[in-house]
């Protein structure tokens, strides 16, 4: 079966620990092209949509769930918001846990809304993601 | 750390704009730092299959560009308490040296005790790519504001 709107709700596991490093964020904001000294150094912060890194690790256990029969490449970001408690720093770790929140069914189309929180191992609530995703369905054969 | 923002911030203020490029190498740079390797962000087959008109750059690519306008005015990232974005159109990356020019406008759109919205345009083409953005800061001060409530 493929996704329907009975998976709203859908929590899935915490995912494993992620180590925030110097490294990668001296990486991600490269790709930004941002210079900001704050994101560089031996102690840096990472750039607020590093959270995105992060939140991929969520995304991508409802990604590759076999129940929802999704394909990567089918699907877009269609929005997302960030809500920041904190900012992330090099050597944080943190854990992702995400959950489904709705379905929507449009013709050729499922609109996923999905909610990644980012928090300390200790529970520390750090940062929360909420992205609508786009699946364009595969045509009938 | 920049200049301080906060004196004669009202409803309407610009900020500095941005003007970047974006290509197929930032695409590849972007896939790597943020491990998102769907396929449309490099592959013109792909893409295209699924119904796209070529490549597109991952929205978060144009999200995180795009909060460069509102990290380099408040100098201290950490200001930024929430962001954003809805992704209008998808920004095609044309497979040559000079790629797609998108350009980053911001101001101040609402302003309520040390909080401040700043809402983005971010353009490409001539079409609005985002929608809807806004990011919120914290300046840690009241600001000195003709229109504050108090």
């Amino acid at each position: 079966m493929a996704i329907t709107e009975a998976h709203a709700g859908r929590r899935y596991p915490p995912c494993d620990p992620y180590q925030v490093s110097a490294a990668k964020i001296a990486e991600f904001a490269t790709s930004l092209g941002d210079d900001n000294p704050r994101y560089r150094g031996e102690s840096p912060m990472a750039p607020p949509t590093f959270a995105a890194v992060i939140s991929a690790l969520g995304w991508n256990q409802l990604f590759s769930d076999p129940e929802l029969e999704l394909s990567l490449e089918r699907i877009v970001h269609g929005d997302q918001r960030f809500t920041f408690l904190r900012p992330l720093h090099a050597g944080d770790i943190v854990i992702a846990t995400a959950t489904i929140n709705k379905v929507r069914m449009r013709s050729g189309s499922e609109l996923i809304s999905a909610t990644v929180d980012i928090a300390s191992r200790d529970g520390e609530p750090i940062c929360t993601a909420q992205a609508t995703f786009a699946h364009a369905r595969k045509a009938a054969a | 750390m920049k200049a301080t923002v906060v004196d004669g911030l009202e409803i309407g203020t610009t900020l500095p704009s941005l003007t970047v490029r974006f290509t197929r190498e930032r695409l590849v740079r972007y896939a790597g730092a943020s491990t998102d390797f769907n396929p449309i962000h490099y592959s013109e087959h792909f893409a295209r299959q699924v119904g796209l008109p070529g490549v597109i750059a991952h929205g978060m690519l144009t999200m995180g560009t795009a909060l460069r306008v509102v990290t380099n005015w408040v100098g201290d990232p950490s200001r930024v308490i929430a962001y954003a974005v809805r992704f209008n159109r998808p920004v095609v990356v044309p497979d040559d040296p000079d790629g797609v020019e998108v350009e980053f406008n911001a101001s101040v759109s609402a302003i309520v005790g040390s909080l401040v919205t700043i809402s983005i345009e971010a353009t490409s083409n001539g079409q609005r790519v985002l929608g809807a953005a806004r990011a919120e800061v914290d300046l840690g001060v009241r600001v000195p504001h003709r229109d504050h409530e108090t």
